[in-house]
């Protein structure tokens, strides 16, 4: 089954709501599993939050998502006019041996995404940060 | 989101409901923190939890923090399959108590 969907988010994190929304609608249209629903919101939610946070975004023009669905391969692309960043290099990894006290409190959402996607691309280029992120997890 | 409280053998039970997210992750945590008071045990029952993500997993870590910081004892239960599988991603589950339900927190806790 072939869909696709494209979804504006204003740099804001109350437009958090919106986007969840247009993600449910697309999964019922796409007939997706719920284990899906959860992790595309939970990427674009990362994704999106790291842009609004650091990006230096505020007032600046929308993210642009686009969701596509296609046979068992699912593509999100994330179209920000953000500081530059490529969230397969410039992200470190947690250290996740730490015992509670000595656990850092941030740094865990990247690192969520890496874990559930196949495959990031990125590429900064016309202005724009192009984040493309692929995953065939349908279970 | 929805955050309600008991207090059952011995233990405080926050239940939770609905989603924790980047937009309303403070919220929860100061409404988490807000019904604890010099509780020994407390047990977060996120059954009706659908979604949360990397914001509400921090409000949780600072919520545990806080409660090993005087001694006193904290677990969750009944967590959902997607949540389960994003706390042993990020490791939480070595570093918080997980029961499969509120039942077995409460008498693994309670007095």
């Amino acid at each position: 089954m072939n869909e696709t969907a494209s979804i504006t988010m204003q740099p804001d994190v109350e437009d958090l709501e919106n986007v969840f929304a247009a993600v449910e609608e697309f999964a019922e249209r796409a007939a997706w599993p719920m284990n899906l629903v959860f992790q595309v919101k939970l990427i674009l939610e990362e994704m999106a939050l790291n842009v609004i946070n650091y990006g230096g975004v505020e007032g600046a023009e929308p993210i642009d998502i686009v969701l596509k669905t296609e046979n068992d391969i699912v593509t999100i692309e994330i179209k920000d006019v953000g500081q530059p960043f490529d969230p397969i290099k410039d992200a470190p990894s947690p250290d996740l041996s730490l015992a509670l006290e000595d656990r850092p409190i941030g740094g865990l959402g990247l690192y969520l995404v890496r874990t559930m996607v196949d495959e990031m691309h990125y590429e900064w280029h016309d202005g724009h940060n192009h984040l493309t992120l692929i995953t065939r997890r349908l279970t | 989101m929805d955050v309600t409280s008991q207090r059952t053998g011995g233990a405080l039970i926050v239940s939770v409901e609905g989603r924790v997210d980047g937009a309303n992750a403070r919220k929860f945590q100061k409404a988490v923190e807000g019904v604890i008071d010099d509780d020994r045990a407390v047990i977060l029952d996120m059954e009706n939890l659908g979604y949360i993500s990397s914001a509400g997993l921090r409000s949780i870590l600072l919520i545990a923090k806080g409660l090993q910081k005087r001694k006193a004892q904290f677990a969750v239960c009944s967590l959902q399959d997607a949540i389960g599988e994003v706390f042993r991603i990020v490791g939480f589950d070595k570093i918080v108590t997980i029961h499969s339900s509120q039942g077995d927190a409460v008498a693994a806790m309670g007095s």
